[in-house]
């Protein structure tokens, strides 16, 4: 056979400027955050001490799961918009099991799990199988499971619960509270998953190109379900988890989580249009997020001004990830 | 003969000067110092496999991308980057490959879009838009209503419309990216006539192709790149068409076609009466071992359909597919990569490759399973797998974990070839397999299917380039309103009068085909 085209090149030399700079470029998320940790551990003396540091994280926890849940749907090319109130559902679901079925941790568990898969896959059927969209069937879940909520506790938060109710949020291992724990394992399993598995690659790619996908063997439909399904699942265990940290169930809980999860999402990189982001970016866009909120308080700064700061942050990050984008591809 | 060429020069300011152009994306040069100039009144065909640079060049030179280093001129003053609405004030004007038409705006709308006229109250004066439109449209030799939708039009004619869009703004260097590749024969007829028109109207025109036909219909100098670097510059008459193929392949290309080895005896793919949908002819065939079976026709005559309800992307209304004897469950890729069923789709973009992943992930999907154990993907496996595959089609990229959509198309389309190819293929089906590929990659591309086949692949082959259909094929079928309407043997398909056979066949006509009436 007649060689046409000469062999494949050597894999191009860079000189060490480039690589530095493109390292720069591709990790600006880590910088913004280094820059937003530098400044506040300069204003305020208590920023960046354990205790502090520590009650980012348990502030960041329930935000946690649902940003990961969220990530898997972005990444499809999907939003859901429904996991604050799911946690709501979730959060009443254990908070009347635990007040009717007696002390035994293990029930509101499993009614949180169960309330939040339900919703989940009623999502991910409605999304997968009858091809509505994303944005459409969310909407219409976060008002039906926000009605839910508040029909569970007639309209009332539910309270006097048995003290085993707080043991999901106040439980301490290895000196961290059990949210905490729960949050970094989820972050690496997750992160596992996307970047080692059959399934975090399949996810990948019914978000890049969907038809591409199927014919190369993708069952498309099943994925798109899983991710739904999986997001529910962890809002419901983050609204349990809400929801142990004050021993009540309370139905307006979680109202608005959906709009924080989706920005950590968005600051971590990934694309609204599926197939680019990862876990670990979400986790960064997590971490900065309820850093500005930590901070922001520690400077006393008035709780509506925190807003519209964190508003302008949110934005001009994920305007300079743009820009580090455009001019890394380049 | 060189005194007179210098006064040229003096005297005639060139429309677009680009000098000394330089651009890596990611660290990979792309292009390497370009430096060339176009004069009012003429057309230039840029030519070059893909992957030499010559859509980079386009959106340089008309402002798209910001060169590393090097600037163009456009007579005489600097074109700034990243500003289009500049590169239209002085003049440059580009027409993309994929159209930047608004598909649900009507023909007027869009050639007015961003100058729309208004009248003294400042309100939208469609009338005189749409009589402008008229005018426009009736210069250009079209008779459509300027209050059609845009979608409603054929890729000709929208393309068409591209060009009056760019051309009524005053435009004076006209880029066409590719402006052939997705329309029919007699509509390449209509925008030969269009660009000499507007040659003589002075405009300079500089055009990308693949097509021998094309440079030497429209072209009135050839520029050729190879690996990012200007290698031929000439004038059409100085050139030889065998010159320009070596110019961009850097070598002689001594045969597009390799030898057509004998198809085998056992029967790999059955097709037994396949109904592709309601009221077309049902479809039954047989293909053999080592044999390659070419699906001719028109556009839209149902060969992609065909190709689809074979592999399972479409679920056809009956009939079965069996391959190596077990029949394959309907409208279900994954039973048919199962069953050792491969295919490589028409549209290479939308249902090829997922251009956000790398090249080692495109091709660990359809063999997911053979790289995973209890569903955790092995690192080293599938990068030794794939890479050996890769190197073997010869595939040029920064390392396996680049990402598709760096890729030039013809590296692309080796991708989606060779993720197959890290398993066993008992049958393979082709769609358009060369589309959008370049002369030395398609003969790359010829020489892997006839390897593929004569290790004794059953391959279908749905092709609208002839000499592919009447090269590789041991036997071709005819398609027409999704069903097939003839068959050829080898010895018909080598008797010379085959093509006037196939066009009849496929046009459903019995005359003779229409000459295409190039002004």
């Amino acid at each position: 056979m007649n060689t046409i085209i000469e062999a494949v090149p050597a894999l191009q030399r860079r000189d060490l400027k480039e690589i530095a700079s493109g390292f720069l470029i591709r990790h600006i998320m880590v910088v913004v955050m280094l820059l937003i940790v530098a400044f506040f551990a300069y204003r305020s003396a208590r920023f960046a001490t354990p205790d502090n540091l520590t009650n980012i994280l348990i502030a960041a926890a329930p935000f946690a799961l649902i940003a990961l849940g969220q990530t898997l749907v972005i990444l499809t090319g999907g939003i859901d918009l429904s996991v604050g109130s799911v946690m709501a559902a979730s959060a009443m679901a254990a908070a009347w099991t635990a007040k009717n079925a007696g002390d035994n941790p293990m029930l509101p568990l499993l009614a949180a799990v169960v309330t939040g898969l339900l919703a989940g896959s009623i999502n991910g059927l409605i999304v997968s199988k009858f091809e509505v969209p994303p944005f459409i069937t969310t909407l219409g879940m976060l008002t039906l499971a926000s009605g839910i909520a508040y029909v569970i506790g007639n309209g009332a938060p539910i309270s006097g619960l048995p003290a085993s109710f707080g043991s999901y949020a106040n439980t301490q291992i290895l000196g961290l509270t059990l949210p905490v724990v729960l949050m970094i394992v989820a972050i690496l399993v997750l992160a596992f998953v996307m970047k080692r598995t059959n399934y975090g690659l399949r996810v990948y790619a019914i978000g890049g190109n969907r038809l591409a996908a199927e014919i190369a063997g993708v069952r498309s439909r099943n994925i798109l379900f899983s991710v739904y399904a999986i997001s529910g699942v962890l809002a419901g265990l983050s609204g349990l988890m809400l929801a142990s940290r004050v021993i009540t169930g309370a139905p307006n809980l979680g109202q608005g989580y959906e709009l924080d999860a989706i920005a950590a999402v968005v600051i971590g990189g990934a694309s609204l249009m599926g197939g680019r982001g990862t876990v670990w970016g979400t986790a960064i866009g997590l971490l900065l997020i309820q850093t500005i909120n930590n901070g922001l308080d520690l400077l006393l700064v008035p709780a509506y001004w925190q807003n519209v700061i964190k508003g302008v942050i949110i934005v001009a990050a994920v305007g300079v990830d743009v820009w580090a984008a455009r001019r890394g591809s380049r | 003969m060189s005194t007179v060429q210098t006064d040229d020069r003096t005297t005639v300011v060139p429309m677009l000067d680009c000098s000394g152009i330089t651009m890596s994306f990611g660290g990979i040069p792309v292009l390497k110092g370009i430096t060339f100039s176009l004069e009012p009144g003429t057309v230039t065909a840029l030519a070059g496999e893909n992957g030499a640079g010559k859509s980079t060049l386009m959106k340089i030179a008309s402002g798209q991308y910001r060169p590393d280093s090097g600037q163009v001129q456009v007579r005489g003053q600097h074109l700034p980057s990243g500003n289009t609405q500049a590169a239209y004030a002085l003049g440059v004007a580009i027409v993309p490959q994929e159209l930047a038409s608004i598909p649900e705006m009507m023909v007027y709308e869009n050639l007015f879009i961003g100058r729309e006229l208004k009248n003294r109250f400042g309100v939208l004066d469609r009338a005189a838009m749409i009589e402008a439109a008229k005018g426009y449209l009736k210069e250009f030799g079209l008779d459509t209503d300027p209050k059609t939708r845009m979608k409603a039009l054929p890729v000709g004619v929208r393309q068409i419309i591209e060009i009056i869009k760019a051309t009524h703004r005053g435009a004076r260097v006209l880029l066409l990216d590719e402006p052939t590749s997705a329309i029919a024969a007699r509509e390449v007829a209509r925008l030969v006539g269009i660009v000499r028109s507007l040659r003589d109207q002075g405009v300079a025109i500089l055009f990308t192709t693949h097509k021998m036909e094309e440079i030497r219909a429209m072209a009135d100098r050839v520029v050729v790149l190879r690996d990012g670097k200007l290698v031929s510059d000439t004038p059409l008459a100085d050139i030889t068409d065998d010159g320009i193929v070596t110019a961009m392949i850097g070598r002689e290309l001594d045969q597009l076609f390799p030898e057509r080895p004998d198809a085998g005896t056992d029967t790999v793919l059955e097709v037994d009466n396949l109904v592709i949908a309601a009221g077309a002819e049902p479809v039954s065939f047989t293909v053999k071992r080592g044999e390659i079976l070419g699906l001719a026709g028109l556009v839209g005559a149902g060969r992609t359909e065909l190709l689809e309800c074979i592999y399972g992307i479409r679920k056809p209304v009956s009939g079965t597919v069996t391959v190596s004897g077990t029949t394959l469950k309907p409208g279900a890729p994954l039973s048919s990569i199962a069953r050792n069923l491969a295919i490589v789709p028409e549209d290479r973009k939308g249902a090829g490759a997922v251009l956000s992943l790398s090249v080692l992930d495109n091709a660990t999907l359809p063999r997911i399973a053979a790289f995973s154990k209890f569903g955790i993907l092995s690192g080293r496996k599938r990068r030794e797998a794939i890479g050996t595959v890769m190197k073997s089609m010869r595939l040029k990229s920064n390392g396996l974990d680049q990402h598709l959509d760096h890729l030039s198309g013809g590296n692309q389309q080796k991708v989606v070839f060779g993720r197959w190819l890290t398993g066993e293929v008992d049958a393979l089906l082709l769609d358009e397999p060369t589309r959008g590929v370049d002369i030395g990659a398609r003969s790359e591309i010829y020489r892997i299917i006839t390897e593929l086949s004569s290790a004794g692949m059953a391959v279908v082959m749905a092709s609208s380039d002839m000499p592919e259909i009447l090269s590789l094929s041991h036997r071709a079928f005819v398609m027409r309103e999704l069903s097939v309407v003839g068959e050829l043997d080898r010895a018909q398909l080598d008797s010379p009068t085959v093509q006037d056979s196939i066009f009849r066949l496929a046009s459903g006509q019995n005359a003779a085909p229409v000459k295409d009436t190039t002004p």
